[in-house]
């Protein structure tokens, strides 16, 4: 069977418990029907068969999904893990939710079916995310309230924080704190933002400057690798990238696979198939079909018009754009196709941050070698390793040819 | 048709067709349609070596079945047009997490270009110079260039990677035979079962049918006075460059053999102070190693 690992972002609701400003989705009530879940999972299940695939990330998203119930979620794990099952296949979970909805009631479902952890987000400083009633400080508390419970429940939680102009004014160092000191993580993410869906005025602020950006991303890369780096806290995607720049097996994001196209599709709680979450709740003009209308998924994964723009986007951009001669290629691709769609209105350009992720890759790429320089250093005491240095000048520890 | 029995020790590399008589003996297909590539990925044989698809490369169905299909066979994809072809490599992307993926290239306009984005999908490449025109030779220096000195390369170039290795220090072969082009290891057939040599003329087979040609060849090179006579890289070239039209001038080949060279040099050297430093940080009296 193929090692691939094939993933969904399935959204079991459009509908959210809160108003954030910036948010694209639209916030429909429409849930997914448990009587609908045997048939959801049979089409998965039979496309994991046609492409040889044994393994299949759910990813539970929304709207917001914990408005479905942990009762609902216990259910949808049992009904798809044991026809999984029964096909030689598996499915694994992962819940990303804003926490809002959370109390103890779930605690039982996330130990069970997603191994005690999930996914959550905020941003610093919180100037968007809010509260039907209350706004954003009564977010932040209730949040920051909510995220305290979980924790102290041993449920691990990773945090997406999507940075905006309030961010770059605060500064890394700051915003480093808020997420390590503050609330105490130490697992957390940065995201870059996009307007997706219908442009509303909020998203002015969410078209940061590239050199802005970069130079913020660059100092928080840095203020990481001095202070949590060796000390056990992950910040992607830097950890990624410095795995991949040390010769370790990286999980880059999404945004910079070879073809995202090839690796996940979202589906909504209508059955709507589209690329990502963000796709599926945004454009209908790119919906790829409906999984509970169309009886092949494989079928319609390859024969879906909207599609081949996304498996086309890569080849296209080494042709027409000067990705192909960008050292860090083999790390981006040309990056995220809804973040230049949203910008540009077209999927057929490279990603609009192209300068900040080429400045954060530069960033990895100097810290990775400082690590393996120290990683070949002679394991000698540093007077005796100073008399190395002057015995035989600077050693050059870069390869001066690849690989050999 | 069926392939002679007469004893070749070597792989054998034989057009589809007739590859169905082959039984024992390990050897390699050419597949150059999509009935023929699926033949033969649904059935491999088991001296089925890999499959060496030719002309294929914009077929996304046929690259579809080969992400898929649960056998492991491996595939040599061989370009014809690099310029006009290096972009359909993304093709492959799901191809090489169900098998072994080889992009094999001529030295052509657009090389360049196939280096590049095979060595960011991490393809390994082998590139078939022949005999390089002008044009075709600078895009081997710029491949070269890149490879020699692109830290995000982590894939084999051949022939590159194969004469770096050997001029570190390492295990030399012929590029005859790094690029498995030497009739002793690698016996091309043609549609008829006539064993010849890649690049030959019709009018070649009779002298290609020799497993010792490459010896052969270098010796009549040198007796003719060719400049493979007084060349520093001989070993290792064996008259390559001067198939299948003797009097080609390996002027640019030696430039591209010189930069290998001096990369080497300074491998080999670079070993050799850390060797150095490694004994003396090993046996310096009283040294706190720790």
């Amino acid at each position: 069977m193929s090692e691939r690992v094939f993933s969904v972002i399935l959204l079991p609701t459009s509908d959210c418990n809160v108003a954030c400003d910036y948010c694209f989705e639209h916030k429909e009530p429409h849930r997914l029907s448990p009587a609908l879940l045997p048939l959801l999972t049979k089409r998965l299940l039979d496309h994991l068969e046609n492409e040889d695939i044994e393994e299949c990330e759910i990813y539970w998203q929304g709207g917001e999904a914990m408005v479905m119930g942990p009762a609902w979620f216990e259910n949808a794990g049992e009904v798809m893990n044991r026809a999984a099952a029964q096909r030689g296949r598996q499915f694994v979970h992962y819940l990303q939710t804003n926490l809002i909805g959370y109390s103890q009631a779930w605690n039982g479902v996330i130990h069970k079916m997603f191994d005690g952890s999930l996914g959550t987000s905020m941003d610093y400083p919180n100037l968007y995310r809010k509260l039907f009633k209350g706004g954003a400080a009564a977010y932040t508390e209730l949040w920051t309230r909510k995220l305290r419970e979980a924790k102290a429940a041993g449920i691990g939680v990773g945090v997406i924080a999507v940075l905006h102009q309030g961010s770059l004014e605060a500064g890394p160092e700051r915003f480093y704190r808020y997420f390590t000191g503050d609330l105490g993580l130490t697992d957390f993410q940065v995201n870059t933002p996009f307007p997706g869906g219908p442009a509303k005025e909020v998203e002015g602020g969410f078209q940061l400057d590239s050199s802005e950006l970069a130079d913020f991303m660059v100092g928080l890369f840095d203020i990481w690798m001095a202070e949590g780096y060796s000390s056990g806290v992950s910040v992607g995607p830097f950890d990624a990238l410095i795995d991949h720049f040390t010769g370790k097996q990286a999980r880059l994001p999404c945004i910079w696979k070879e073809n995202c196209s090839n690796q996940f599709i979202s589906v909504d709680a209508k059955g709507t198939v589209a690329q990502c979450d963000c796709w599926v709740t945004s454009y209908p003009e790119y919906f790829f079909g409906n999984i509970f209308q169309d009886a092949d998924l494989t079928r319609m994964l390859k024969t879906s018009r909207a599609r081949r723009d996304f498996v086309e986007r890569p080849k296209r951009l080494v042709e027409d754009e000067d990705c192909l001669s960008c050292r860090y290629l083999s790390i981006c691709h040309g990056g995220c196709p809804v973040r230049t769609y949203s910008a540009l209105g077209t999927m057929m350009a490279k990603d609009p941050y192209c300068e900040v992720y080429k400045a954060v890759f530069a960033c990895a790429e100097t810290h990775a070698r400082e690590i393996l320089r120290a990683r070949a250093a002679p394991i000698v005491a540093p007077r005796q390793r100073h008399e190395v240095v002057l015995n035989h000048g600077p050693r050059q520890t870069e390869r001066t040819a690849s690989g050999s | 048709m069926r392939v002679s029995e007469e004893a070749y020790p070597s792989l054998r590399i034989m057009p589809s067709a007739l590859a169905e008589t082959q039984e024992e003996l390990p050897f390699v297909v050419i597949v150059r349609n999509r009935a023929e590539f699926f033949r033969w990925l649904r059935k491999p044989p088991r001296a089925l070596r890999w499959l060496q698809v030719e002309g294929m490369l914009a077929d996304s169905e046929a690259w579809a079945e080969a992400a898929h299909n649960a056998s492991h066979v491996p595939l040599d994809v061989m370009l014809f047009d690099p310029a006009s072809e290096f972009s359909d490599l993304y093709r492959l992307v799901d191809v090489c997490a169900a098998r072994e993926v080889r992009v094999t290239v001529p030295a052509a306009p657009g090389l360049a270009k196939v280096v590049r984005l095979a060595a960011a999908l991490r393809l390994p490449i082998r590139v078939l110079p022949g005999q390089p025109a002008a044009e075709a030779l600078e895009e081997l220096h710029d491949a070269l260039e890149f490879y020699l000195h692109e830290p995000m390369v982590e894939t084999p170039v051949e022939f590159f990677h194969s004469l770096l290795a050997a001029m570190s220090g390492g295990d030399a072969n012929s590029l005859w035979m790094i690029l498995e082009e030497d009739a002793e290891a690698f016996q091309l057939f043609d549609a008829d079962g006539q064993p010849r040599l890649p690049r030959a003329a019709d009018s070649d087979k009779v002298m290609t049918a020799s497993a010792a040609f490459v010896e052969t060849h270098l010796n009549r090179l040198i007796a003719e006075g060719a400049e493979c006579a007084t060349c520093p890289w001989q070993q290792q070239c064996r008259g390559y460059f001067k198939w299948p039209d003797p009097l080609y001038s390996c002027e640019g080949i030696k430039q591209l053999f010189s930069s290998i060279q001096v990369a080497g040099n300074e491998i080999r050297k670079e070993l050799a102070d850390i060797a150095t430093a490694d004994a003396e940080s090993i046996s310096s009296p009283g040294g706190d190693a720790i």
